[in-house]
């Protein structure tokens, strides 16, 4: 017993003794290994906040953020280091992003990527000196422009994210999810399930249609408001279109398909020239044309147009998909139709497209006999 | 062999008992750190270290530990020299501290540092577990960086970080590689194995009871030397 | 989903492609030492396999709410290895008396792991990868798993060297590395199957 005892003894003294000098080298060395791993943190934390001084990290789980934002570092003068996670090409793009006390981005960098392209390395410098306000202005790269996107959207989450740990308030939410919400408040039986409709038929002041999918009502959208229209829900309802023959007539070759709808309009599907192809050529040797489709009232005036699809350059023939660029065409008439703001740096793909619209005008003219 | 003389006790670790090659202990970091040279010597240094102190410490305390919870004592001083070499290690030369990560902790569990505390610091003298110590960690040194040399230079085509000429456009990436690894120790043990022939102690009556295969362990049964 | 795809990641990774013996070379002792014989390997590997979830579960939680709490961090590798080691010899003292049947078979082992360094690792390393509770029994099972399939291959193939002349100086242990080196080269092909898999 007396055996047992001392062993026990001697194990617990043991034990305390090491205890205790731990203790003490713990003493002695945290204080450098705290500064050593401080400081290697504000390396990174400094390049993208060169006027940055003591960085604290902050506790976010109490703030709603932007998803892609991961970690922030509050800077003492009231700037924040915001490090984010985002995906370009492939997933993993980790970004440092500094915004300063007056919401200016001081630099951002990107820490990890599996970019192929490369883009991500300096895009960053680009964003400098940027706010919440022109952040969209600074452009993507060529052919890089999943990556950099990616990249300038970050840059704007981080400065948004700037905001809401400042205080106030930012909408998050998408195009996208605005719209659904937007859609959703007006008619809530819809369950947030919309499919937007081509206007084939004329509906005053209107300018975009949105169908339930469960068929509980349509949506109109005048100017900035969501409406119901019993009326002219019965004429969205009971409007179709049937597809013409054509052959009877000589229409030009780009053009695919022609329907007619209830209301007696036409709706026109052709081919447009993209990038590279000048001219009276519709076809792009590089790839599928631009299909476009336009509905037009008997009288040659454009209710609605819309890009079916299209291969141009990515980036920037490729904005002649974008919803800002082919409404522009709507209520457009032959003698007015080229007054439309050009895609920026795609005068090519912008004039094809101008030309593919022109011939929608002869071709209707050609159906109502009046060519 | 002089069997009591201090120098014996300091140079036998080095060839005719190394701890690596002929003893074949400490498997798990001879493996594992060797990729680099850099690595290796601060594996090497670092274990020497805890080696020495501990060495030292249960040396001292021989008479004062009883017998029975003798091997956890041991294990307590020994966890607390790696802890405090990882302290000074994170502390002075954070690098090579990330670079070793786990194995750094790992030295505890080393079965070198527990063997000789059972067979050499228990029942010899401060001084003499001091230089058994230096020696079998300059042994456990050398043996790492002869393995990463072979390891880094052929490779990786560099030595320490610095790249060499000629070699690095000619590399044998799966050196740097696990199987690389045990193909290199094989062949190390082998060399060694032919160089002492006849020499080599039987390694019966070296540092095996604190090793966690002892009893099994084909080196310390001496089952295998037939 | 993500976190049942997360965990099966961990649990193949282990076993595969991180394999602690033949990859990380953590165990490598009795691996080397104790894979002679099938029946002894698989002993060894069921043995570990238990250790290290016993292990895992005291230690995370010690961790957590102990030593993260206290400020403690620094007595990590002494407060794991003496729980290791007085798990050890507690389970051996439980087999011995409540199901003997058991202890004749894994018992001559339990003492043998106490200082396997895998046991230690794959305590620290859940720590440092920052698993939560789940993901490290996961991580500690797929290590065991991958350990005793590292075993039973390696028996199987040290069963063949025995049978074959080899050299003289080569005979023992360095035959042994040079086949063990093959068998690692073997699992080098699953790299990069785990994370596809699950994509």
């Amino acid at each position: 017993m007396n055996k047992y005892v001392k062993s026990i003894i001697a194990l617990t003294a043991i034990c305390a003794a090491v205890a205790l000098l731990l203790s003490a080298t713990n003493m002695l060395t945290a204080p450098i290994i705290e500064k050593n791993e401080s400081a290697a943190a504000n390396e990174a934390l400094l390049v993208v906040m060169p006027e940055g001084e003591d960085f604290t990290l902050m506790d976010i789980s109490s703030y709603t953020l932007p998803e892609t934002v991961t970690e922030v570092y509050a800077e003492s003068t009231g700037g924040y280091v915001v490090k984010l996670t985002t995906a370009g090409y492939s997933t993993g793009m980790v970004i440092m992003c500094g915004v300063d006390a007056t919401g200016t981005v001081t630099g951002a960098t990107c820490l990890a990527s599996n970019e192929t392209l490369g883009a991500e390395k300096t895009y960053g410098e680009k964003t400098v000196g940027k706010t919440v306000a022109d952040i969209d202005t600074v452009d993507t790269v060529a052919s890089m422009t999943k990556t950099t996107e990616a990249y300038r959207n970050a840059v704007k989450d981080a400065l948004n994210a700037a905001v809401i740990l400042g205080g106030g308030s930012v909408d998050l939410r998408s195009e996208e999810e605005i719209l659904k919400d937007n859609l959703s408040a007006v008619l809530p039986a819809a369950e947030g399930a919309f499919t937007p409709w081509f206007m084939v038929e004329e509906l005053e002041g209107v300018s975009a249609v949105y169908v339930a999918d469960n068929g509980s009502g349509v949506v109109f959208r005048k100017g900035e408001e969501f409406v119901l229209d019993e009326a002219l829900s019965a004429v969205v309802v009971g409007s179709k279109t049937e597809e013409m023959d054509t052959s009877a007539y000589e229409l030009h070759s780009s053009v695919t398909k022609v329907e007619k709808s209830s209301g007696g309009n036409y709706v026109v599907e052709i081919k447009a020239s993209g990038f590279g192809i000048n001219g009276d050529k519709y076809y792009d040797p590089s790839g599928e044309p631009i299909l476009l489709r336009a509905s037009v009232t008997p009288a040659g005036k454009i209710i609605a147009c819309e890009t079916l699809q299209q291969s141009e350059t990515e980036g920037i023939g490729s904005a002649c998909a974008d919803p800002s660029f082919y409404t522009q065409f709507n209520g457009k008439d032959e003698t007015n139709y080229k007054e439309i703001d050009a895609i920026s740096g795609a005068t090519l793909t912008t004039n094809g497209y101008k030309t593919a619209v022109g011939r929608i005008f002869e071709t209707v003219k050609i159906l109502e006999g009046v060519a | 062999m002089q069997k009591n003389s201090n120098l014996s006790v300091l140079v036998k670790g080095l060839l005719l008992e190394n701890p690596v090659f002929v003893l074949v202990l400490g498997t798990c970091p001879t493996l594992a750190t060797t990729q680099t040279v850099i690595g290796a010597f601060a594996m090497g240094l670092a274990a020497m270290a805890v080696l020495i102190c501990s060495n030292v410490v249960i040396s001292l305390l021989r008479k004062v530990i009883p017998d029975t919870v003798r091997i956890p004592c041991y294990i307590v001083i020994i966890a607390g020299f790696v802890t405090i070499v990882q302290m000074f290690m994170h502390a002075y030369l954070p690098e090579l501290y990330d670079l070793l990560g786990v194995y750094l902790a790992l030295i505890t569990v080393n079965c070198i540092i527990l063997g000789r505390a059972e067979m050499f610091a228990s029942k010899n003298s401060v001084a003499r577990s001091a230089l058994d110590g230096v020696g079998m960690g300059l042994g456990f040194t050398l043996a790492l960086l002869s393995m990463a040399v072979i390891r880094e230079v052929f490779g990786a085509g560099s030595f320490a970080g610095i790249a060499i000429p000629f070699i690095k456009d000619h590399t044998i990436d799966i050196l740097t590689q696990a199987p690389g690894g045990l193909l290199v120790y094989g062949l190390l043990i082998f060399a060694v194995t032919a160089l002492t022939h006849g020499k080599a102690p039987k390694k019966k009556s070296f540092g095996c009871e604190g090793c966690p295969s002892a009893g099994n362990c084909m080196s310390c049964t001496g089952k295998e030397e037939n | 989903m993500e976190n049942t795809k997360l965990l099966i990641s961990i649990l193949f990774g282990s076993i595969l492609v991180n394999n602690y013996v033949l990859s990380q070379f953590l165990g490598i002792c009795p691996f080397l030492g104790v894979s002679k014989k099938l029946n002894q390997a698989t002993g060894m590997g069921i043995a570990v396999i238990f250790v290290m979830l016993v292990a895992t579960a005291v230690t995370w939680p010690i961790q957590k709410f102990i030593l993260d709490q206290t400020g403690l961090e620094y007595m990590q590798t002494i407060i794991f290895i003496l729980v290791i080691a007085a798990l050890v010899q507690f389970t051996e003292i439980v087999l011995k008396k409540f199901i003997p049947a058991l202890h004749k078979s894994l018992g001559v082992y339990l003492p043998l792991i106490t200082t396997n360094c895998a046991v230690l690792g794959v305590t620290i390393n859940n720590i440092t990868d920052g698993y939560d509770f789940l993901q490290s029994i996961i991580s500690s099972l797929g290590c065991g798993l991958g350990f005793l399939l590292a075993m039973v291959l390696f028996s199987g193939v040290r069963s063949r060297i025995d049978e074959t002349r080899i050299p003289q100086y080569l005979r023992g242990l360095p035959v042994t590395l040079i086949a063990a080196s093959f068998v690692s080269l073997a699992f080098f092909g699953f790299g990069g199957i785990v994370e596809n898999l699950l994509k």
